[in-house]
């Protein structure tokens, strides 16, 4: 079973492979990118089929030491359990698709063999992240996707928009990231262990569970653009669209959800936790909701789409039912990103991402809005496709909860989502055509769709099953529930073909947005959520570090320099002493002894004679000497 | 008379002093060292002198003249060669001509 680390493996060997390498050797080694996803594919299904028929824990587990403090072993693993081999799948499949699509999406770029890289580095991060059996795993993986998604955010760094939306990205993700780190912090040192059997296991307090929960919960909110922490989702549609599709829609920010899923039993030890991730998903559900009804663009609708159903996820997750959230996660994870894919062919034929300047797009791309149809369904939940399911069973979950507030917030997102769908429908597929020169993708962009669609169109037949497999019951819907969910789909969608769908349009939006003023601007400015971070946060960041940066310039840089200008001082009068003081006795001793030969060489005449003379001389004065002092 | 010490040490300051005389009032190199000749035979007789007015018994003091005299010829060969050489340089034997030592 050790094969199983191949399934992270083969892509993260990808991403070893083509990024030390040149541009030009990158772009030609993009099939062996591929062929390694497609390699993960085939050994998650084999894994998947290793845990079938599932229902209980883990199959394969293995972990190596890589520290040891104290007498305590830090461990890193992975285990194979039939979450894990859910999620897989998701990856799995949703990568390989987008991978097969970008060949086509993407041949035009440059770059293109970095754009794989990346994307296998992330592909294998978050199948590092699912497969992780502890905390410290699962943040390491968080923390590589993290980066995957600044650099693919941030791919047309040439331009400014997607450098400053890949900056915004990865700051407030990293905000919420504080969190994680904390909650390990409390974590390690109140069980002294990351890994889940352990950590999951341990007798919790209300009071810590509930700071270890609200921790982690802060830190899945900003990986999966939760209310407050949503700002950076839509900005993050500057990077490539199939890139959009898998990060910023099906895998990465399901990460959170993912963790709170994981964290489960934290979270049901403290009960108020529960309560604050209902909310934070209703809340989310719906202000995102109504967001994307006022969006033009076509990759924000989908954004703001994304956040709402994360919002969905956490209302299943604070209505207590994990189930219902990673079901709801796996459906979303498929039409999601094929909504993106099509979204990608639709940006391609147009050549624009607004949506009034789209029209009539179902006669000149019949494949594409047959799978966008496919999923489009699926989001604004009718039967059967997928969403239908899932989403049925969010709200079964909230009624039997007796949550009947929440149900209702849901209820109302759940329409402001078939709304909001039905108009994009109607405007991109079927308002008049305002284009001749309309393309459909080709062929190895729509086959991953295809694929996509199928998918979503069937799963949703398969809930009991795979809730049988995870060991929890996922029932079938509820005639009572899925009527009410179906009705408030349709009257959504009624209402979005009654504004955008008829031909002669009888409601004017433009007047209703000067009826509705303040109402519409406070959508348009999306709640002012990024002029008030940019006036208090950032604007408080730049102003502390204006101070800094002058308290650098004057005091620190005043030390040092003051402290360079004594030293250089010091050593000028180091200098002048060594010059004047020691080169003067030197020079000094030197010359005196040069003088005094001066005068002594005299003595030397190189006359004989007055050798002879001072000889004799010398001789009577010896002479004489010994004559007065006696012998 | 009877010759005495006092004779011979008088004959010997005598020849020394007209050595010394010529040894520095003469340029020429050969005068000079003609001179210097003078000086060492005075000395020579002296030593003879003392020899044999103050120990009559030992010969030590004529010994060391014959010793001297054999050293002087030395002494003169070797000077006499110097001056030829001297001689080819300068055409010249004037000891004034020879002053490469000045310091």
């Amino acid at each position: 079973m050790d094969w199983v680390t191949l399934i992270p493996l083969l892509p993260a060997l990808a991403f070893v492979v083509l990024a030390p390498l040149s541009r030009a050797a990158r772009a030609k080694l993009v099939p062996l990118a591929v062929a390694a996803v497609l390699g993960s594919l085939g050994l998650s299904i084999a894994a998947f089929l290793a845990v079938w028929p599932g229902g209980h824990g883990e199959v394969w587990q293995a972990s190596v030491t890589i520290a040891h403090i104290g007498d305590r072993a830090i461990t890193l693993g992975l285990a194979l359990e039939p979450m894990s081999a859910i999620m897989l799948l998701v990856v799995t499949v949703v990568g390989a698709c987008v991978q097969v699509y970008s060949l086509g999406y993407m041949h035009r770029e440059d770059r293109i063999g970095w754009y794989y890289a990346v994307l296998s580095l992330f592909t294998a991060a978050m199948l590092a992240l699912v497969l992780s059996d502890n905390f410290l795993g699962l943040f390491m993986a968080w923390e590589v996707m993290g980066l995957c998604s600044y650099l693919l955010i941030g791919f047309w760094h040439e331009q400014e928009a997607p450098r400053l939306a890949s900056i915004k990205a990865f700051l407030t993700t990293k905000v919420g990231d504080l969190g994680f780190m904390l909650a390990l912090a409390v974590v390690y040192a109140e069980v002294g262990a990351f890994d889940f059997a352990t950590v999951l296991h341990h007798d919790w307090t209300a009071g810590t569970a509930t700071l270890v929960a609200l921790l982690m919960l802060f830190a899945a909110m900003g990986k999966s653009a939760q209310f407050p922490l949503h700002v950076w989702l839509p900005d993050a549609m500057a990077g490539p669209t199939p890139a959009s599709a898998l990060i910023h829609a099906a895998t990465m920010v399901a990460a959170g959800v993912f963790l709170v899923v994981r964290a489960f039993p934290i979270f049901e030890a403290s009960g108020i936790a529960l309560t604050i991730t209902l909310w934070v998903g209703l809340i989310t559900a719906l202000l995102a909701g109504l967001l994307a009804m006022v969006q033009h663009d076509i990759k924000k609708v989908l954004a703001y789409s994304t956040i709402s159903q994360l919002g969905f996820m956490f209302i299943a997750l604070g209505a207590g039912s994990s189930t219902a959230a990673l079901y709801h996660l796996v459906t979303h994870a498929y039409f999601k990103s094929l909504l993106f894919l099509g979204a990608g062919v639709i940006i391609h034929a147009a050549h624009t991402q607004d949506m009034r300047q789209m029209g009539g797009l179902a006669k000149k791309l019949p494949v594409t809005s047959l799978t966008f149809a496919s999923g489009s369904l699926a989001l604004a939940g009718i039967v059967p496709f997928s969403g239908f399911w899932s989403k049925d069973e969010i709200l079964a979950v909230l009624l039997h909860e007796h949550q009947y507030v929440a149900f209702a917030i849901a209820l109302l997102a759940a329409f402001v989502t078939a709304f909001y769908v039905a108009r994009l429908w109607f405007r991109v597929f079927t308002a008049p055509t305002q284009q001749e020169d309309l393309h459909e993708g080709h062929r190895s962009m729509l086959v991953p769709m295809v694929v996509l669609a199928v998918i979503t169109a069937v799963i949703g037949f398969f809930g009991p099953t795979l809730g049988d497999f995870l060991g929890h019951e996922i029932p079938w819907p509820a005639l009572g529930t899925a009527a009410i969910s179906t009705v408030a789909a349709l009257g959504g969608i009624t209402l979005g073909w009654y504004v955008y769908g008829r031909r002669t349009s009888v409601v004017n939006t433009q007047a209703l947005k000067q009826r509705f003023p303040h109402a519409y601007g406070v959508l348009a400015n999306k709640y002012y959520f990024d002029l008030t971070y940019g006036y208090f946060v950032v604007g408080g960041y730049t102003t502390l570090a204006r101070a800094l940066a002058t308290f650098d310039a004057r005091v620190v840089d005043g030390v040092v320099n003051g402290v360079a200008a004594a030293w250089r001082s010091l050593s000028a009068a180091g200098w002048t002493f060594d010059g004047r003081i020691v080169d003067g006795a030197v020079n000094g001793a030197a010359s005196a002894v040069r003088a005094a030969g001066d005068k002594v060489r005299t003595l030397q005449t190189g006359s004989v004679r007055s050798y002879q003379t001072l000889i004799a001389g010398a001789v009577v004065l010896l002479v004489v000497w010994i004559l007065v002092k006696g012998a | 008379m009877t010759v005495g010490l006092p004779h011979v040490l008088t004959l010997a300051a005598l020849l020394f002093g007209i050595g010394l005389y010529g040894a520095l009032s003469r340029k020429n190199a050969v005068h000079v060292m003609m001179s210097l000749e003078l000086m060492a035979n005075a000395v020579n007789l002296n030593l003879v002198g003392f020899s044999r007015f103050v120990t009559p018994e030992a010969i030590t003091g004529q010994f060391f003249a014959v010793f001297s005299m054999v050293v002087s010829a030395a002494e003169i060969g070797l000077g006499l060669a110097l001056v030829i050489a001297i001689y080819r340089r300068k055409r010249s034997v004037e000891l004034d001509a020879v002053q490469e030592l000045k310091g």
